[in-house]
């Protein structure tokens, strides 16, 4: 079912801004918008910063910092007198400069050292700097991502941080299986719409064929990445878009035809929409967080499991 | 010599590679551990870039830089004004080193280290260390500043 159509049928998309379409579009999910303050923060890269006081040492040039409540190395940065992007600490790897919400994923994963680990939309690799971070260097991660571009400030984001476990690949995510392996945890962090947060162009820019389109190519990676997922083993999906067909949608529909169950996570937000345009969803959906753009941009997370067979 | 043997021999210490575990693809070269030397095929990138060669120049990586911190004899550390400048590509004077471990002597290759000991890239010992504080004492190189350089040149 094409809900957008449905959500489109009470309101004329021609007679309205598209900023006010998507408002509406938002309020009948259950939120009311409200100008966001995004936080730009840093994450301390665990590994590189062990034992040298960064947080000190970045207020002595002038940077404030406070620590994220809910992040065990996620920073905001208050003030600074100086660009994050350009100072000594930052160019030695010590910490990465990294959305609040995107420090997400990665933390929701059980028991991530000596795993093999796919991160299947990879570039330019901050969750995979992170990922490596998590796992003190140990186990393997596999990259993925099909824009060489991108794929060369990535390299240069793992240079950077000094990451050591990781090997990356020019290939598509919906080609995984070409890999021929099978991975303990996976990453999806697909190619979205995006949100309005932090992007003053997005209301103009996205559109509802979009949202569609990017749904479908999300349904062909997830597809692709339950198959190379190991018995027991755990995916944790997300996206920065605040589209019920990019995120409940999607888990409903995984729930439904990839044998995975959804796990309930500790994570700020508020709980997957169950019933969207008059659909009644998997009610595990539930356990499924949506972050509506506050301090943080607009994101939604969902940690998934393939059960081991009997 | 491998390209990564004969730079790092230029800093005046030793430092053994295991060449089961480096490949190089593409002329540039890469240390892998076990478990990614089993997975290594037709990758973009892999384990710890240790640098390039480019029109018969070996570029090292700051992976490589960071390896050689602990082993090779030539290093000198730097005050934080001086570790500033460097980062921004201008060169070492005299006055602006700490401390000097190894060669002191002009021609040769040092390690140019913060005063947290952090490796911020190296250079050539332009007139011999430990002489006059006004004059360039170390010719950058390369320091970390090129991480900057190669997101502007991304970007365009």
């Amino acid at each position: 079912m094409i809900v957008e159509r449905f959500l489109c049928a009470t309101c004329n998309v021609e007679l309205m801004s598209a900023k006010q379409f998507f408002i509406d579009r938002y309020a009948k999910l259950g939120w009311t918008y409200k100008e966001p303050q995004v936080r730009q923060a840093i994450r301390i890269n665990q590994v590189s910063a062990m034992g040298k006081k960064l947080p000190e040492r970045l207020r002595s040039l002038g940077v404030e910092i406070e620590k994220v409540p809910f992040l065990s190395a996620g920073y905001w940065v208050n003030s600074t007198k100086v660009s994050v992007g350009a100072t000594a600490e930052y160019l030695l790897g010590l910490y990465s400069i990294q959305e609040t919400a995107a420090q997400i994923p990665a933390t929701l994963f059980h028991a991530l050292p000596g795993k093999n680990v796919l991160d299947a939309c990879a570039a330019p690799g901050g969750k995979t700097v992170q990922l490596a971070d998590l796992m003190g260097n140990s186990g393997t991660i596999t990259g993925l991502d099909i824009n060489k571009q991108r794929l060369s400030a990535m390299a240069n984001h793992l240079e950077r941080c000094h990451i050591s476990n990781t090997i990356i690949y020019n290939v598509d995510a919906r080609q995984a299986k070409l890999l021929n392996r099978k991975f303990d945890r996976i990453l999806l962090d697909v190619p979205c719409s995006g949100n309005f947060a932090g992007d003053r162009g997005w209301f103009n820019r996205r559109t509802l064929t979009d949202v569609e389109r990017n749904a479908d190519i999300q349904k062909v990676i997830f597809a692709e990445a339950a198959t190379c997922l190991a018995e027991g083993g755990e995916i944790v999906y997300s996206t920065c878009s605040l589209e019920p067909e990019e995120d409940e949608l999607n888990m409903d529909w995984a729930v439904k035809n990839l044998g995975l169950k959804i796990q309930k996570i500790d994570c700020i937000g508020s709980d997957g929409l169950t019933e969207v345009a008059g659909k009644k969803l998997d009610a595990q959906v539930a356990f499924s967080r949506r972050i509506w753009p506050d301090r943080t941009q607009g994101f939604f997370v969902c940690k998934l499991i393939k059960e081991p067979c009997s | 010599m491998k390209p990564y043997e004969t730079f790092s021999s230029r800093f005046g210490g030793h430092f053994a590679f295991n060449p089961e575990f480096i490949i190089e693809k593409s002329r540039r070269f890469y240390l892998l551990s076990p478990r990614l030397k089993r997975m290594q095929s037709n990758f973009y990138y892999a384990g710890l870039y240790l640098g390039k060669m480019k029109d018969g120049i070996f570029f090292p990586s700051f992976n490589l830089l960071n390896m050689l911190v602990d082993e090779v004899a030539n290093k000198v550390v730097v005050d934080s004004k001086a570790s500033w400048l460097y980062i921004c590509g201008r060169d070492v004077f005299g006055s602006g080193i700490v401390k000097i471990m190894g060669s002191r002597h002009k021609g040769d290759a040092t390690l140019v280290l913060n005063e947290f000991r952090e490796c911020l890239g190296f250079g050539w010992i332009a007139d011999d260390l430990g002489g006059s504080t006004e004059k360039v004492a170390i010719k950058n190189v390369l320091d970390i500043g090129d991480f900057l350089h190669r997101e502007t040149r991304s970007k365009e």
